[in-house]
């Protein structure tokens, strides 16, 4: 309707200047005590309104908190997985009566396959030994005549392959000659990959969807910050503000928003890492693992403080843009 | 050349109703002009249209020689800086002191703090409200609050000073008072134009008066 002419679009020339220049070259030193004013005056604007500040930040902070927590989680699950020395195995049991011959010439061809490390050969004797020593049943044993353990050979995974790789490589070995059965060892390591997995995965869906959560409070907040200040917003149009001028205690405000909701996230991790720190403490403990939380450190607050002043300024840029640009004066 | 000039200026809305009809008239500079005219007439259309608020359907609008309509949008702001403003509603900051109202146009400037005292003082005393400069807009009276949006307008020594019916609030003996403090602002060589539809009043004033009637421009003003 009365839309504001778009100067020059059309045209090939340089912007036009208007007729007159600043009445004041305010310079570097007038940038800082415009900074150092709006900041005084976001923070004011913020403590005085305590209670809604509050309110956001807890918001905010809980967006945080959560993938946060999940990211320290992952690292967490990560560090024991390093700790932990096992590697997911197969064992090869063998038809009983299988030749040496045979059981030699397949330790030849695991020996030549890239994906296999090392391989050790359990002879039915040796298990039958094991077994005694294990179950405390020698005597009872001592009774058998005829062992009925087959011959076996247990064989580990080669470094580089990946564990969602063994039901592949059980199904090769299963069709050697001589062989009856193959048993996958499920090992602890394979499981913390898998949760780790789903764990990051989880993470990086919250991480999303609570960035853009933390997005919109911060911009629904500084959005009401500017409904209540609109007034003044026309005036400092009409006298000739900049619209970086006009955005700036906004921006501001979205700063302060976003690293109070980082503080508090980092607190909601904090704390409950030292809710469940015991039970996790037990549970890990039942496997042999020992606990000490990794990444609860100055880095990750700091790292906390910075996304959520990032986020925090997104959301105040968001809704400051779209509602001073149309910002009707006069 | 004037310091101001329209060129055969028309405004159009989007309902198709024509606030201002092929208008050309010229201000000199550091001149006084009143502005009158029915409510309706294109008053403050016009006065729009120097603030660069608004940009004319048709017609040019030559400020110091530049077409403002063709003005790019990162420099208005700076020919806005050299302009002073006053309204009917004074549009002050009630949660603002008077001395804050004041310093709000020198502020956006980015002016140094100590500059910012002394400018404000000379605004204040100038409209003798001097010693009011701790109190907030809501205490003082209608002439008063209209005293402060001249101080603010006048506060960063514009080129050129707009007054949107200034004194529509207030009883003719203030009404009075107002008018003739724009007149010390035309000594400094200010350009002034005020809009009011109080004719007796600006009779009264000695000025030049351009006249606007369904937004044409009465009689020759060139
Ligand atoms: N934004 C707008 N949209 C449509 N019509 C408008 C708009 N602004 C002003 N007008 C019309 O333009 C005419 C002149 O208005 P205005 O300049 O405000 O008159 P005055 O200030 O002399 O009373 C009026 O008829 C008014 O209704
Ligand atoms: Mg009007």
């Amino acid at each position: 309707m009365n839309a504001p002419v778009r100067p020059g679009k059309g045209r090939n020339k340089a912007p036009k200047k208007g007729p007159w220049s600043s009445p004041v070259s305010a310079g570097i030193a007038g940038f800082f005590r415009a900074h150092s004013r709006v900041a005084k005056e976001s923070f004011a604007f913020v403590s005085a309104r305590l209670g809604t500040s509050l309110l956001v930040w807890l918001l905010i902070g809980i967006a945080l908190g959560l993938p946060a927590g999940l990211y320290l989680l992952e690292r967490n699950l990560g560090a024991m997985s390093e700790d932990w020395q096992g590697k997911p195995g197969i064992s090869l049991y063998f038809e009983p009566g299988t030749s040496a011959e045979m059981i030699s010439n397949v330790r030849e061809q695991l020996g030549r396959d890239a994906r296999i490390g090392d391989v050790a050969l359990v002879s039915s004797e040796l298990a039958l030994e094991e077994f005694k020593a294990y179950s405390g049943l020698s005597d009872a044993l001592a009774v058998i005549e005829h062992n009925p353990l087959p011959d076996s050979m247990r064989a580990v995974l080669a470094d580089n392959v990946e564990p969602f790789q063994i039901k592949l490589i059980s199904g090769s070995l299963a069709q050697f000659p001589g062989v009856k059965e193959v048993v996958v060892e499920l090992t602890w390591l394979e499981r913390i990959t898998a949760i780790m997995q789903l764990v990051s995965r989880l993470g990086i869906i919250l991480a999303v969807l609570f960035g853009v959560a933390a997005i919109l409070i911060t911009a629904t907040s500084v959005r009401l910050a500017i409904e209540s200040r609109l007034e003044e917003l026309k005036v400092l149009k009409l006298v000739g503000a900049t619209n970086a001028y006009i955005r700036r205690p906004f921006l501001y405000f979205g700063l302060i928003y976003g690293m109070g909701g980082g503080v508090i996230g980092a607190m909601l991790v904090s704390l409950s890492i030292q809710v469940i720190e015991g039970p996790l403490a037990r549970f890990i403990g039942s496997y042999g693992g020992v606990l000490g939380i990794v990444g609860l450190d100055s880095a990750f607050v700091v790292g906390m403080l910075g996304v959520g002043g990032l986020l925090g300024i997104a959301g105040a840029l968001l809704s400051s843009r779209q509602r001073l640009a149309d910002l009707q004066v006069g | 050349m004037a310091e101001i000039e329209l060129h055969n200026v028309t405004r159009k809305f989007g309902n198709g109703a024509e606030a201002l009809g092929n208008v050309s008239v010229a201000f000199e500079s550091g001149s006084m002009t009143f502005l009158t005219g029915h409510s309706g007439a294109g008053k403050s259309t016009l006065l729009k249209l120097l603030l660069r608020l608004d940009v004319p359907t048709r017609g040019q609008v030559l400020v110091g020689g530049v077409d403002i309509s063709q003005l790019a949008e990162k420099y208005i702001p700076v020919f806005r800086q050299n302009i002073g403003v006053v309204f009917q509603d004074h549009h002050l900051l009630d949660e603002r002191t008077v001395f804050e109202n004041v310093a709000v146009p020198l502020r956006v400037m980015g002016m140094a703090d100590r500059d910012i005292e002394r400018r404000v003082r000379a605004a204040l005393s100038a409209v003798s409200l001097l010693e009011k400069e701790k109190l907030y807009p809501p205490l003082l009276s209608t002439g008063e609050q209209q005293r402060v949006g001249i101080a603010r307008a006048v506060v960063n020594r514009p080129k050129l000073l707009l007054a949107d019916e200034p004194t529509g609030n207030l009883d003719p003996d203030l009404s009075r008072d107002i008018m003739e403090l724009f007149e010390q602002f035309k000594l400094v060589g200010t350009t002034v134009i005020i809009a009011s539809h109080d004719r007796e009043l600006i009779n009264s004033m000695g000025k030049r008066i351009i006249e606007l009637d369904h937004g044409r421009l009465m009689g020759a003003n060139y």
